[in-house]
């Protein structure tokens, strides 16, 4: 099982992104690409020969040896307060995948693309954002992207260079816990109206992607089917309560 | 939190079913052998724990696949599922 075998990763690379997330560069001997939107198995294993695996999404383009991946650390979890807390360059821990290819964008798909996003639920979507700038896709793209507050907002500075890129994508915040004095954006959880105003319209038959914590995808993806839009068109990840763990 | 809240997709259990099966699972189809639902493994409903998952249909909540692991061994239990279609495309390299 050439891709699905597990291999070692080393950190080349550790990137704090907000206060309780960070990015991890890895460097993957033997990684021959993979595609935006899927994701890796990681696996940590204790002097005592107990071990954990998790999932996490890849958040960089398919580009070469390096893998990004970009964690949440969850306070009660057992993985991500290591991976997005001690974890430093040099250090190494087991790897298997890419792995999944149901929930992945290529240029080939073309657009128009409606991408949702739940806190660190924007990472694949990420990847896909990427990618597409990378290879110079113009398929038409929105972003909807549900934070608790502006400080928890992964990758903002570049979701703003690349929507101030003018090559068809937009980029729309709401904020459902708190706001910066004077924010004009969205203020409370996605809803079918904000779905109505920031996306599509169903006849415009865009591809969706929604990721992040269970209850907002699903509740994302029942408004998006209630709205008109083709079911076989919208893609789910989730998050389960809070992150994977 | 309740059952919902721990409620994940079959993306989330490619890698055990990879283990298992030589194909990327999360696109292959399924039907249900309740409501005759036909979904790709990744759009499945799946509830995970340490030791394996299992995989449920997301029109009518029937059991369709339940998988652990455990003293290197796999248990599948495939009753809920009607068929499952395996694509030559999807073949994961040697």
């Amino acid at each position: 099982m050439g891709r699905l075998s597990w291999r070692l990763a080393r950190v080349a690379e550790v990137r704090p992104e907000t206060s309780r997330v960070a990015s991890l560069a890895l460097d993957v001997p033997g990684w021959d690409g993979h595609l935006a939107g899927q994701h890796v198995d990681l696996r940590l294993t204790a002097e005592d020969g107990y071990q954990a695996e998790r999932s996490y999404s890849i958040a960089s383009a398919p580009d070469g040896q390096r893998v990004e991946l970009t964690v949440e650390r969850l306070d009660d979890g057992e993985v991500s307060p290591y991976l997005a807390g001690e974890l430093r360059e040099g250090d190494q821990f087991e790897l298997r995948g890419p792995i999944g290819g149901y929930f992945v964008w290529e240029p080939g798909l073309g657009g128009p693309l409606l991408l949702i996003a739940g806190g660190s639920g924007v990472v694949p979507l990420m990847a896909m954002l990427r990618h597409r700038a990378a290879s110079g896709s113009q398929a038409p793209t929105r972003l909807l992207y549900s934070s608790r507050t502006l400080e928890d907002v992964i990758f903002r500075d570049e979701l703003e260079r690349l929507a101030a890129a003018g090559d068809g994508l937009t980029v729309t915040h709401t904020l459902t816990r708190a706001q910066p004095p004077g924010w004009r954006g969205y203020a409370r959880r996605v809803d079918a109206v904000m779905l109505e105003e920031v996306g599509w319209r169903p006849d415009e038959r865009p591809l969706a992607y929604v990721c992040g914590p269970t209850r907002l995808v699903e509740a994302v993806a029942g408004a998006l089917v209630a709205l008109g839009h083709d079911p076989a068109r919208v893609r789910t990840e989730r998050f389960g309560p809070t992150g994977v763990e | 939190m309740d059952e919902a809240d721990l409620r994940l997709d079959g993306n989330h259990v490619a890698g055990l079913l990879a283990e298992v099966f030589q194909f990327d699972m999360t696109v292959e189809w399924s039907g249900c052998a309740a409501c005759g639902a036909r979904n790709q493994l990744g759009a499945l409903q799946v509830y995970a724990h340490g030791m394996g998952a299992v995989l449920c249909c997301p029109g009518c909540g029937q059991t369709l696949l339940r998988i652990a692991r455990g003293g290197g061994r796999w248990w599948l239990d495939l009753r809920g599922m009607a068929w499952l279609q395996l694509d030559e495309g999807a073949r994961l390299p040697d």
